[in-house]
């Protein structure tokens, strides 16, 4: 055995876990060599020494009784399926981003959740201008159609009244009779005028119509009146 | 059942939550950690906030525990870890005089604590504990990788294949550590002997 031995079989010796053979072997060498003698002997000597630590108690500290959701958990069986929420979760995120359309114009910043609509303003404004022009070529025709139907009404009615006249007051009064077309005929033409009157009042309250419902889209648009 | 079969059941429970039975894991260990961090640190204030880091790595770390080995094994390589951040972090301020400082004011405590236990001998304590700073002041003048082993051999009783592997190097350079430390040491109680 050499000198260069010693350290690591000091070690085993004083851990006791050397074998026999060995033992007496640097037993036998230390007995030889002085400086392995004393340094087996300082060895031992330090090691006792350690060994008189007495255990000190543990004065009062505040231990780590942490709430109980802080638990770590063991991991799951699957530890791929550990993405999933969060995938799920990303997914969602992005079909709302996706769906959100946030865009400037002349109104101001307009956001669009869903789909964007098809229907631009200037699409929407030919529409009802179109249904404007459709709605003037109805009434304008329904209009003439009264118009005239009223104008056959009273000439129906003024040749019955006229013969009604004859044949009350004779064939003779041919002067009362003229007086009499005439009257019927101011009536006539004053009935017409009222009936206009209110013709026109009546297309004006559809003109009026036309133009709250053309208010209404342009808020739904997002724009100002 | 056994110490380390208790030990398993506590771990088991504190995994699913109970916070007793981990309080319960802490109490049963705790004295032999705080007197590791002790010898390592040299002062009980330090002693208190590695024991601090051990546990918390051990709660954070639980569900790693496998049973392979003993959990005080297991709980000792966490501890050795976080005494080397530890000592990475603050320099040690260990010597004799704060060593021997800090046990005069623990027996000054703990003569407050026996009042009512007269049977206690006042100077047996104060040996004991003076004893205990030496060695605490001795430990403190080692370089860290020696005091770890002489720890983790001495008063751990882990065999040099364990330290070795803990410490990442060879058993026979673990056995030359030890062999170092322990003639340092001896140099230390002969200085402190002549003081």
């Amino acid at each position: 055995m050499t000198c260069e031995r010693t350290a690591t079989l000091v070690a085993d010796y004083l851990d006791e876990a050397l074998p026999p053979q060995q033992r007496h072997s640097l037993d036998q060498h230390a007995q030889q060599c002085p400086d392995c003698a004393v340094s087996l002997q300082e060895a031992r000597r330090a090691h006792a020494h350690l060994l008189r630590w007495q255990q000190q108690a543990v004065p009062q500290w505040r231990r780590p009784a942490l709430p109980e959701h802080d638990v770590q958990r063991p991991p799951l069986r699957w530890p791929g399926w550990q993405w999933a929420p969060l995938a799920a979760s990303c997914m969602l995120a992005l079909a709302v981003v996706l769906n959100v359309q946030i865009s400037t114009g002349s109104p101001g910043l307009a956001i669009r959740f869903g789909a964007a609509s098809t229907l631009d303003t200037a699409q929407l404004e030919a529409r009802l201008a179109a249904f404007e022009t459709q709605q003037q070529v109805a009434l304008q025709t329904l209009s003439q159609a009264l118009m005239q139907q009223q104008s056959a009404d009273n000439a129906r009615l003024m040749e019955a009244m006229i013969d009604s006249v004859i044949e009350q007051v004779g064939a003779s009064t041919a002067l009362s009779l003229e007086q009499v077309i005439a009257y019927f005929e101011s009536q006539r033409q004053q009935d017409l005028q009222l009936l206009q009157a209110g013709y026109q009042q009546l297309a004006d309250s559809d003109y009026a119509t036309i133009r709250s419902v053309e208010q209404l889209a342009m808020l739904v648009q997002g724009g100002r009146p | 059942m056994s110490l380390a079969e208790q030990d398993d059941a506590l771990i088991r429970a504190a995994l699913d939550g109970s916070a007793r039975a981990w309080d319960q894991l802490v109490r049963r260990h705790e004295t032999q950690v705080y007197n590791f961090s002790l010898r390592l640190t040299g002062n009980p204030t330090d002693a208190l906030d590695l024991m601090q880091e051990v546990f918390l790595g051990v709660y954070r770390n639980l569900h790693r525990f496998r049973g392979e080995s003993r959990f005080s094994t297991w709980l000792f390589r966490i501890a050795h870890n976080k005494a080397i951040d530890m000592a990475r972090r603050r320099p040690s301020s260990t010597s004799l005089e704060s060593a021997l400082q800090h046990g005069g004011d623990l027996v000054e405590a703990r003569w407050q604590q026996l009042d009512d236990v007269p049977e206690q001998d006042p100077q047996a304590l104060l040996d004991e504990r003076q004893r205990n700073a030496l060695i605490q002041a001795q430990m403190g003048a080692l370089p860290l990788e020696q005091r770890l082993v002489v720890e983790l051999k001495v008063f751990q009783s882990l065999t040099f294949e364990e330290i070795a592997e803990l410490q990442d190097l060879s058993a026979n350079t673990a056995k030359t550590r030890f062999y170092t430390a322990l003639r340092r040491l001896k140099a230390l109680m002969e200085q402190d002997h002549d003081m």
